[in-house]
């Protein structure tokens, strides 16, 4: 018999203590009640029994005290959690590392196959003998521990049935090391896999994993692999248009023989697009819906078999993204009139433009981008950037340099994305100014004379600066001057650079957040929230399943909500064919071996189970009156 | 009595209505009764027609004795003098009105067990002296413990009861009981004898034999009442308890069990048997009331029993 509670040397002191307090309380003099009687000398014909029944009493009472230290006694060793001796050096320690990807939703055992594992584990668990031990492994992008190394039933039982399947891939060799780290040092160390077998590359984790001493096992589930899939989804505005967006999605059959697949779009929750079409057997095949229109925010593509019934994993073929945000640009132009800048402003109607005569006050409010035409006012910092159109001597960002005529641009940055898609070889300019660049600066455009289109930054403030008036110009005539415009405010405000219309589920997200805050709350397609922190501007989750999630950051007025889809996207997960046999490089992985049999009762449990039952007898004979 | 009445503060309300309550209309039309039912069980007897034993003027012929000088003719019995010739006179029996003693035990015994023998002695004690008065005897009724604490001087006539009910009702109990030193300065303080009937537990530490001979003695003839809670034979008691007579204080530490309760009843009833055998030997005539009794039904066996009435 062993202690695995407390040790023998704490117990002993307790059990000491307690002892010591129980016989100090027994030497106290009893203090009894008192009852008044109409005539005590009555009583001295049964005060002769006296003698008697003080022998009685003492008697009783150290039958009482020894029943208190029984009792005591009995406590004391349940707290020490006695077991026998056998059971804790002989016994198995178990890591049970069950697949918890995308894949185990498969629907090709019933009701899934997360649930099939489910019940091989509960098997597996009640065959432990009497000394093993398992511990519940979660694997998933992360190896997720959902109990202790126990042998209780009653606490391995709930952590197998929290077990569940996410949109993300398992990854096997975080979940080995986990297995190695937490076996390390114990004897007749044991892990068990229990999956499909659909678990990626996995003889690559051979070459830099060992699983040393710990036994292997593999219980595998599932029994086909009939699947579609929608492998990438992706959705972008046009960068000149951005009320119409297009999309890039790939679907792929699985499966070892073609099936016509029905394809649907939906925007905003209503369907814009249904095709059908034929995919061979194991093709991928990407499409394109290029100036879509329908949809505002939303988007949802869905796949399924053209004769209508389902495949075995229905967690791929829905796939999630969200429009890129527009928001409005606030536009600021000092200028005396410009007939052609107003009407390139007005193309894009998210432009929200004030306009304001050279030299009168300038609103207060926020300005994303300034337009100054033929000036050089000076700016307040609410302005963030600017363009100068024909800009004066002085108060320009630059200085001007040597007056021009009869030029155009003879090179341009064709890369930028203030020039990008325009035609500037023939544009044909009456008069103006070379300007003069400094550190930092970057030439957009020039003549061969000089400069003539400069881009840089001051105190933070961007802007891009342009040599002559373009109205001396047949530039205004083309469509290149209104797409100028719309990509000079475009390059300022920052739009699209860096939209990701959905993430990769089982990667750690990040999420664009406000820089002043410490942490967000994400709430995921279930509608559970989560407060994540946020670094450098960024909230960083680890998201497990596909579908729109919202975030919030900040609190009270300053609340920013902002949404974003994920999807799986993982055509290794929808490969759902299950494997019967699972190898780490030449390791072969085997049966589950089998426990030494005995009783698994915890004596613990029984010694209390002793006292509350002497507890209750005395209770009975105090109260009914037979010891008293 | 209600229920909130048990939580107050001032008991004095609830001491009051249970005093009222002690000798309400119902108790006073059953003394009626009571008085009705004596003339009629001892039917022929006159009012204040107690025989006492001197020799006097009475119709109810008592003895003869020799005639001497001086005598009244008119007493001598010539029948006699015709068939013996000897001339003797006839002596009748001094008709006077009986004194009666109520004496109501006030020791802190007697309101044990909430006043039950106490209330129950009370009762009985009115019973009879309503009794008395109807019969128009000189009536005194006396509270003692270890001395003579109250006294109700002597009265008569029945208008007197309700006297009687207020000094009952001021009877407080307390204190120690010593029949032998209460009786001896009640003899002292009553020269003229008469029935004592002394209403009692009979729980004295100095033995209750000594108050009945100090009556006995002092030629009062006793009649004892003992006052019997039952309860009292076999408490509900258990285990390890520290009991102290409500009187003096004495502790002896038990532990009780069913057999020490068993003896404990066993000897309450020699302690009642001993009060019994004593009272025979002595011819004072003795009665045990139950407090569980109705008090009407004790007063009638007292009638039946004797004693009381003549």
């Amino acid at each position: 018999m062993v202690f695995a509670g407390l040790p023998l040397a704490q117990l002993l002191m307790i059990a000491g203590g307690a002892a010591s307090v129980t016989v100090l309380l027994y030497v106290l003099k009893l203090r009894r009640r008192a009852v008044p009687v109409p005539f005590a000398r009555i009583w001295d014909a049964v005060f002769r029994d006296r003698q008697a029944t003080e022998l009685f009493s003492k008697l009783r009472r150290l039958l009482s005290l020894l029943f208190q230290l029984a009792l005591l006694a009995l406590l004391v060793i349940a707290l020490g959690d006695p077991k026998p001796k056998q059971s804790l050096l002989e016994g198995r320690h178990l890591v049970i590392l069950v697949d918890g990807s995308a894949s185990m939703k498969a629907i090709d055992v019933k009701p899934s196959r997360i649930d099939a594992a489910k019940t091989q584990v509960k098997k597996l668990v009640r065959g432990l003998g009497s000394a093993d031990r398992a511990l519940i492994v979660q694997m998933g992008s992360l190896p997720s521990p959902l109990s202790t190394m126990s042998s209780d039933v009653t606490e391995l039982d709930p952590a197998i049935d929290s077990l569940r399947a996410s949109d993300t891939r398992a990854d096997l060799e975080r979940g080995l090391s986990f297995a190695i780290d937490s076996l390390r040092g114990l004897p007749k160390a044991e892990i068990v896999v229990v999956s499909d077998g659909v678990l990626g590359d996995v003889a690559a984790i051979a070459s830099h994993l060992d699983l040393g001493k710990a036994s292997f096992a593999f219980l595998p589930v599932g029994k086909s692999g009939s699947n579609l899939a929608i492998s990438e989804f992706s959705v972008r505005r046009y960068p000149l248009d951005k009320s119409r967006s297009e999309v890039m999605l790939e679907v792929a059959n699985t499966n070892d023989q073609a099936a016509q697949v029905e394809l649907t779009l939906l925007g905003d929750g209503a369907i814009i697009d249904v095709s059908r079409f034929a995919l061979g057997a194991n093709e991928r095949l990407p499409r394109y819906y290029p100036d879509l229109a329908g949809a505002s925010h939303t988007l949802e593509a869905k796949i399924r078999f053209a004769d209508g019934h389902v495949d075995d994993l229905p967690a791929d073929d829905h796939a999630y993204a969200l429009m890129p945000e527009r928001h409005r640009a606030r536009v600021l132009v000092i200028s005396k009139g410009n007939t052609y800048l107003e009407a390139a402003l007005l193309l894009d109607e998210y432009l929200d433009v004030t306009s304001v005569l050279p030299g009168k006050p300038i609103p207060s409010a926020h300005f994303d981008v300034a337009i100054l035409d033929g000036v050089a006012d000076p700016l307040p910092d609410s302005v963030a950037a600017a363009l100068y159109l024909n800009p004066p001597e002085g108060g320009v960002p630059l200085k001007l340099g040597a007056r021009l005529s009869d030029f155009g641009f003879d090179t341009w940055d064709k890369k930028s994305p203030i020039l990008r898609f325009l035609a500037l070889g023939d544009v044909q300019v009456a008069d103006g100014h070379a300007l003069s660049t400094s550190s930092g600066d970057r030439v957009l455009g020039a003549s061969d004379q000089g400069p003539i289109l400069v881009a840089g930054a001051r105190s933070g403030h961007p802007f891009v600066a342009l040599g002559f008036d373009p109205r001396n110009s047949d530039w205004v005539l083309r469509v290149a001057w209104p797409l100028f415009v719309l990509n000079t405010i475009n390059a300022f405000v920052e739009e699209d650079t860096s939209y990701v219309s959905s993430f990769r589920t089982g990667e750690v997200w990040r999420i664009p957040a406000p820089s002043s805050v410490d942490s967000a709350t994400v709430t995921d397609p279930h509608g559970a929230q989560h407060v994540v922190p946020v670094k450098e501007g960024r909230a960083v989750y680890l998201g497990e399943e596909a579908g729109f999630y919202k975030m919030s950051a900040g609190s009270g007025n300053d609340v920013v909500q902002s949404e974003f889809a994920a999807n799986l996207s993982d055509l290794s997960e929808s490969r759902i064919t299950p494997v019967s046999e699972l190898a780490i490089g030449k390791r072969k992985a085997g049966r589950v071996s089998i426990g030494a049999p005995g009783s698994k009762r915890q004596l613990w449990v029984y010694l209390l189970a002793v006292v509350v039952g002497l507890s209750v007898l005395e209770w009975i004979t105090y109260h009914r009156r037979i010891t008293v | 009595m209600g229920l909130l009445d048990l939580f107050r503060r001032d008991p004095a309300p609830r001491a009051k209505r249970r005093e009222r309550a002690l000798f309400d209309d119902e108790f006073q039309r059953k003394l009626e009764m009571l008085a009705l039912v004596s003339r009629r069980v001892f039917a022929g007897r006159l009012r204040a027609e107690r025989r006492s034993k001197k020799k006097g003027s009475g119709i109810e012929f008592a003895d003869h004795r020799d005639y001497v000088a001086g005598d009244d003719f008119r007493t001598v019995d010539w029948n006699v003098y015709q068939r013996f010739g000897k001339l003797l006179v006839r002596l009748y029996e001094e008709e006077e009105d009986l004194s009666i003693y109520l004496i109501v035990d006030c020791s802190s015994s007697m309101a044990f067990g909430d006043k039950k023998k106490f209330d129950q002695a009370r009762r009985l004690c009115a019973a009879l002296a309503y009794v008395g008065l109807a019969n128009l005897d000189r009536v005194t009724v006396v509270g003692v413990n270890d001395g003579v604490i109250s006294r109700m001087p002597t009265t008569r006539g029945k208008g007197r009861i309700f006297k009687v009910f207020e000094f009952l009702s001021g009877l407080t109990p307390g204190g120690v009981t010593d029949l032998g030193s209460a009786l001896t300065t009640f003899v002292a303080q009553h020269k003229r004898r008469g029935l004592a009937v002394l209403f009692s537990d009979l729980y004295d530490p100095a033995g209750f034999e000594a108050g009945i001979n100090v009556l006995r003695f002092n030629k009062f003839e006793p009649y004892v009442v003992e006052l019997v809670d039952p309860a009292e034979a076999r408490p509900s008691l258990k285990g390890d308890v520290r009991i102290y007579d409500c009187e003096t204080g004495e502790e002896r530490e038990l532990t009780i069990t069913d057999g020490m309760l068993d003896k404990m009843q066993r000897a309450v009833s020699d302690y009642r048997a001993g009060i019994e055998r004593f009272c025979a030997q002595k011819q004072v005539p003795y009665f045990p009331a139950d407090v569980n009794t109705p008090f009407d039904e004790l007063v009638l066996r007292v009638f039946r029993r004797g004693g009381f009435l003549r």
